[in-house]
Formats: structure tokens, sequence, C-alpha cells
């Protein structure tokens, strides 16, 4: 049952590993961006993780919370974040300004599984700040763009101003090798160029989908996972090809602190990367 | 090895422990609990179950996991604290909460291993005490796979014969404490050991509670997910968590930091024990709670003790120590919870 994790940068799992914030930027009101480098060369260079793996982020002081790393691992040294203000930790990593530092220990769970997702057709579905843990693995199949069929990327956020990573994705846009559609639920600004409603409205932009061929990734608030998933099942795409990422409370974030105990599993040590099979068996998963 | 010791040399053998830090049964006001041992002549083996079970001694209540600063030229130091290496014994360790400890290892243990807790489990040596009588009007340990005088996870189990303790080695660390005190002990005759069997098989006929059928219960609690036997069970529920915060088996904790200062920053990463009957134990920053209501919380406590952990470890993650039962504040009784899952649907 335990998580295939590896390169763990400490003996210790519960000690953290100082890190210096790099470069801090708000992404929306609320959603701030961070990218942070381990200050020690080489455990920064040896921090190794896959896509969809987390990290545990500590403010010393405030505490300690998981966060998705949205970076992806094509890109060692640094490691991205995108955190929203929901809390007494990350009301506090909000306050912190570039060359702060702070304390990290990871990477935890099992992340999407690339090497079984390469020559297929890769759709991914983000909804709000789903695209954090989402980016990473978008980020990989982009620099190993020669593993991978197709990649479909979906996007979706309530208004325009709550869209993250909207400039990085408009850029995206222009690629001819990234099939990138994006949709804001209500549009208050009257000047967004693309697709207005809910993510579920951008299917119909996705053609000739050969189903069996391809890996879905989805991650949003609750919500959206019937919704999306219900279009997913319509496209007869098979159970265990429609991945998603959870998300759980967690406090140690190596299987002993029971908050993250689902069914017989822990989502830090099993997840938070499921399959929708996974889902249907598990009850509570969402 | 197997020894007798009489029950005047108890006192004797505590002292040529000196060197170990002793934990035993003391009464206090009209209940029982583990203490650091002040006087070996005070030592009392007639207790009946301690309010908290020896898993305190081993996982803490409360532990500090390392104390942090920020130092000069804006860099970040974080410590563990210092800790001894002076080995502890608990003296009286009941069958089920020994039980308990060999649950809490299986949790520890895995890929990621909790080194707080095994080095404090690595130096306890648990000496146990068989019960010749129940110590709680609520014990079923036969029913849970353990029994009164079960040996699991002693380091030494002693039974009370009628002037002498028949006393059972199964470790190096047990071999150890007996040699230190090597004199005083005797061996035992072809009679004691008849006594001593005779103890345990007539301590099992004393037990007043059992659940037939126990081993029915985790496959049928796969289906019970969605079964409205939550919610009448946990309607009384006052989501105290007594229940959890008394069992030798739970082992869910939180970790928060503990500021001392500010400015220049200094302070404590702590860990405590966290509960699963408490709703913000899954509560999300979002505000959703995929475990929102009493119903919901008291299932997870039952599956996860006798269907998830069954699955996991092939063990129920339940001694049958019977403190839930004891003190909790509504009279929710796990036995007659277990017995209505077992006949659910009949």
């Amino acid at each position: 049952m335990n998580g295939e994790t590896k390169n763990i940068i400490q003996e210790n799992p519960f000690m953290p590993e100082p890190a210096r914030i790099v470069r801090t930027y708000h992404l929306t009101d609320d959603v701030k961006f961070f990218q942070v480098r381990i200050t020690d060369m080489d455990k920064a260079l040896s921090f190794k993780y896959d896509t969809g793996q987390f990290a545990m982020i500590s403010v010393l002081g405030a505490g300690e919370a998981p966060f998705s790393i949205s970076s992806t691992p094509s890109r060692p040294g640094l490691l991205e974040f995108c955190i929203r203000k929901t809390g007494i930790v990350t009301d506090s990593i909000f306050r912190l300004k570039e060359n702060s530092l702070i304390g990290l220990r990871g990477p935890y769970g099992k992340g999407f599984p690339t090497e079984k997702m390469e020559g297929k057709d890769i759709i991914i579905i983000m909804g709000g700040l789903g695209a954090a843990p989402l980016r990473s693995v978008l980020l990989y199949c982009l620099d190993n763009r020669n593993l991978f069929n197709r990649v479909i990327l979906l996007h979706g956020a309530k208004r325009p101003s709550e869209m993250i990573f909207r400039e990085e994705f408009f850029a995206l846009k222009e690629r001819d090798d990234l099939e990138c559609y994006m949709s804001v639920d209500e549009d208050d600004t009257g000047q967004w160029p693309e697709n207005v409603g809910v993510v579920t409205t951008l299917f119909p932009k996705v053609k000739d989908l050969d189903a069996e061929n391809t890996v879905a990734l989805v991650c949003g608030p609750p919500i959206m996972y019937k919704f999306v998933i219900n279009e997913l099942i319509k496209l007869d795409i098979p159970k265990d090809q429609i991945l998603m990422t959870l998300e759980r409370r967690m406090k140690c974030g190596v299987g002993k602190c029971g908050h993250c105990a689902i069914d017989y599993i822990y989502t830090c040590l099993d997840g938070p990367v499921f399959t929708y099979w996974d889902v249907l068996h598990m009850r509570e998963l969402i | 090895m197997e020894k007798i010791l009489t029950k005047k040399a108890l006192p004797q053998w505590l002292i040529k422990l000196n060197a170990y830090q002793i934990y035993a049964p003391v009464k206090k006001e009209n209940h029982w609990s583990y203490e650091a041992l002040d006087k070996p002549e005070s030592i009392r083996l007639d207790h009946l179950n301690t309010i908290q079970s020896p898993k305190m001694i081993i996982f803490p209540q409360r532990e500090v996991f390392f104390e942090f600063h920020n130092a000069e030229g804006n860099t970040l130091v974080m410590k563990e604290p210092a800790s001894e290496s002076s080995a502890t014994v608990i003296f009286g360790v009941r069958p089920c909460d020994a039980a308990g400890v060999t649950h809490q290892d299986k949790v520890f243990d895995g890929h990621f291993k909790d080194l707080y807790y095994w080095k404090r489990r690595n130096q306890t040596i648990l000496v146990g005490l068989a019960c010749n009588t129940p110590p709680s009007p609520h014990c079923f340990c036969l029913s849970v796979g353990g029994s009164p005088h079960s040996t699991a996870g002693f380091d030494i189990l002693m039974t009370e014969l009628e002037d002498s303790y028949y006393v059972e080695s199964f470790s190096k660390k047990g071999d150890t404490l007996i040699s230190l005190a090597g004199d005083i002990f005797s061996t035992p005759k072809e009679n004691d050991k008849k006594d001593k069997e005779k103890a345990h098989s007539d301590s099992e006929k004393k037990l007043k509670r059992h659940i037939k059928d126990l081993e029915t219960v985790p496959p049928k609690l796969k289906d019970m997910f969605d079964s409205p036997l939550w919610e009448e069970e946990s309607l009384s529920c006052i989501q105290c968590g007594i229940c959890t915060y008394l069992c030798p088996t739970c082992h869910c904790f939180d970790i928060n930091d503990e500021k001392d200062s500010s400015s220049p920053l200094s302070g404590k990463r702590v860990r405590t024990w966290d509960n699963c009957q408490f709703p913000d134990f899954t509560m999300h920053s979002s505000g959703h709670n995929p475990r929102p209501d009493r119903a919901s919380r008291l299932r997870q406590r039952i599956m996860h003790k006798f269907n998830y952990f069954v699955t996991n470890y092939k063990a129920y993650q339940c001694t049958g120590c019977g403190r839930c039962i004891d003190k909790c504040p509504v009279g929710i009784d796990i036995i007659e919870v277990l017995e209505k899952v077992r006949d659910y649907g009949k």
C-alpha cells in the first residue's frame, strides 16, 4: 500500500529542509505563485519528483500544509507552487517576500503515470486551482513533446480575473502542437476573447478523440468532477484512463497521522492521483 | 527464560533496575494510571485498567519534533531536541495494551519510519501482567484475537500465583532485566507450571463480554458504507472523542507550531494526538468536508478498526480493553455496535 516515493531528502520524514523563495507574484487576487529553491545546492539538485506529487511547505511559526508541485521535473533545481490564501499557513506564506526562508519536505504521494501515458493522446481538464497540479504534467508533456501523441488542454475559471496562469496559457495557445481551449463561467470584463461557459462546454471543440487511446487528467473543485466525468464517459474513455488528482486534509504526508485515510488507503501515499475506477470503488474520495 | 519471583521480592527486583526509568500502575484517588515509579516498595500490581494505556509513554500526547529559530545572516535553523538514551521499563502492562503497542508498531513502521516513535519504542521494555481476573467489566480481548495471558508485544510476562509470580522472558532485553537480579529468582517447579496454566485457563472463563462470530463483521462492513445503522448508532454521540483518545491502538495526530517569539523568530514544532471524531479532522481549507456528520465519523471509527485495518494488517485495530465502553459519556458500546453490524439484515 505504500506509495512509491523516492529521493526523500531527509532521513527523518518530519524534518523540513530550508528553502528560499526565489520569486513570488500574484496569479489572481487570492492565488500567488511561488518559485522555491532548496538552500542546500546538492539537495536542490537531488530533489527528484514526479508530476502530480506534492510537498509539505512550512512557514515556521505558523505551521505546515501540503501543496501540489506546479513545476515540471523536466526543469530541475526550482520548485513552483500556486497557493490560495485560505487559512493560517497560507495566510503566512502570502506575507513572505522574495528571499524569505521556508521549510520544505517531500516529495510525497503517487503522481501521474507519465511512462504509461507515453504514445497516448493526453487531454487535461483543469478548473480553478486545479491548474496547480496539472500545470506540472502539462509542462512535462510539452517538454517531452515527442513522447506523446495529441496534447489537449481545457482550462476553466469562474471569471477572467480568476484564471490562474492566464498569460502563460495564452502564450501556449500559439503552439501548434497543443490544442488549448479556455473558458470562463462568466465574463465580467466584456473583453474575454475565448469561450464563455462552464469547462464542459469546451468538449465539443475537441474533434475526433480516439477514446481508447486517450488518457484524461482532471483536477478542479469537487463539484466539477461529476460533470467532467460524465462527458469523458460519453466519449467512451475507459474508466482507468481517467485520472484525477484529489484534495484531502493532510498533516504528515507519510501515512501516519490518519487525516487523509479513506477506505484502506492513505491519500498521501496512494494518491493524490486516482483513476475514476478507484473513485467508483472507494467512497468518500471526493 | 522462565523463573519464579516471590511477591515479597518484587521491590528488590526493581531496586536492581535503578538504571532504567520505571513506569508502573499507580492508584490516584479512584483511578489507575502509569506513572514514573518513585519508590520500588510502593509497587502494586493489583491494578484495574489504567485510564490511559501505556501508549502514552511510547507515543506521548504531546512531543516536540524540533525547535526552530532564525539565525544570523537570514538562515533558518531546525534542530531536534536532545533525547535521552536511557531505557524505559513499563511494569504491569496488561496484554491488551501490549497488543495495542504491536498495532502501533505496524503504523509507525513502513516505507516512512517514524523515527520519534521508534527511538522510544526501541528503548522501551514491556513487562506484562496476565489478567487473572478481568481488570474491567467490559474486557473482551478473547473476541479480538487476544487473551488475558497473551504474550504479544511483551519482553516479559508475569503471571500471579498464590505467593509468587511466574516470570517468562521472551527477549534478550527481558533476559537482561532478570539477570540483573539473578539471585532473587528461582527455577519454576512442575507444580508452578501447572498453577500458571490453570491461572491462564481460569482467566479466560472469567471474561464476561464476548462478540460471537466477529470474523463475519469485516466482510459485511464492506457493503455497509451506506447503511442507516451509522446514523442510528451515532445519534447520541456528543463528539467528545474519548473513545479514540483512550484507545491503545488509535494513532491519529496533528502537527502544529508553537511560537515563542516572532522577532527574532523562534519556536517549536509539536505533535499532539488528534481525533477522527472531530468535524475539522477532515475539513478541507475550502470548507468542503468529505466526512461531514456524526454518522460518517462513527462509521469511519468502526470501519477503520474492523475493516480497513484488517485489510492492511490482517488484525483488528482493537484489543478488547473496554476503555471506550467504560468511559463513553453517552454509553455507546462498541460491542453492541459490532453485534448490530453482524446481525444487520438478518
